[in-house]
């Protein structure tokens, strides 16, 4: 199989996973109060959406790879 | 005997003078963060502002990044992020062993990252002829910021690893945990710093 292909699934899948558990941590937490939990407020909605762009390089939709061979 | 020690403290035994200081320490420790944050983001802005000015990006002679290797390794430190903030629910809610667990996997991947990275580094100078010194503002930009962010997530892991040391010796009770508070915090910040980093070097 392909190295590249190996990766690209490999980022979809536990981008997928990622994604899903700081979006669901983030839900869990939003109704706790306190800058300590704001704080982790705020880095679990941006650790998602870093988790939603390694999915979408992923699946090549944003991002760069050389043609095969380059 | 941590497990004892969480068991005993299952009210919170934090003596008055931790109580009196958490916020304090909290505040400094948040204000280290922003002044990290400041040191990254002047990197960034320069970095940005230099690829703007010159005649096409990336210098002649120089391929694009790869992506599908960074998306990948950037998952397994999105991941380590997951890991850690879930060390410390468990940990909140005195599930020692849960912890415990959490918090190893958390440093295998980021060891697991910078074993990434050191790949990377080795295909991009032997492979490709990118070096710090000799491919002009990219390459200099690239391993300084790259380098930069690598060497905090070291120190990250050596902080974990003192972390697991610590909670094994017993140091932190259900009532006082702030290393660990801090410990989580501190992977978060290198987390979202790698979602910029990420998306400069390798998405736009």
């Amino acid at each position: 199989m392909n190295i590249v292909l190996v990766e690209r699934l490999g980022a979809i899948i536990a981008g997928i996973v990622v994604g899903v558990v700081a979006f669901y941590a983030l839900y869990k937490d939003w109704q706790a109060t306190g800058i300590e939990n704001n704080v982790f407020k705020l880095m679990l909605f941006l650790l998602g959406i870093g988790a939603i762009l390694a999915l979408l390089a992923g699946l090549n939709v944003i991002g760069f790879a050389p043609p095969k061979g380059a | 005997m941590a497990v004892a020690s969480l068991a005993h403290d299952a009210h919170g035994d934090a003596d008055q003078l931790y109580i009196e200081t958490r916020e304090l320490r909290l505040q400094g420790f948040l204000l280290f963060l922003v002044s990290d944050c400041v040191l990254f983001s002047s990197f960034i802005f320069a970095y940005l502002y230099l690829r703007n000015s010159g005649q096409g990006w990336p210098p002649p002679g120089i391929h694009r990044l790869d992506v599908a290797f960074a998306a990948w390794n950037s998952v397994v430190l999105f991941g380590s992020g997951a890991t850690m903030h879930y060390a410390l629910e468990n940990y909140k809610h005195g599930h020692w062993m849960r912890y415990m667990w959490f918090l190893l996997a958390t440093i295998v991947l980021g060891a697991g990252f910078l074993g990434g990275q050191a790949y990377e580094y080795t295909h991009l100078i032997y492979g490709e002829h990118v070096t710090w010194s000799g491919s002009g503002i990219f390459g200099a930009s690239f391993f300084t910021l790259t380098g930069m962010h690598g060497l905090h997530v070291f120190f990250g892991v050596c902080y974990l690893s003192v972390l697991v040391l610590q909670s094994a010796a017993g140091v932190y009770t259900r009532g006082k945990y702030f290393g660990i508070t801090a410990g989580t915090l501190y992977w978060h910040f290198v987390d979202v710093i790698w979602v910029v980093l990420f998306s400069i070097f390798y998405l736009i």
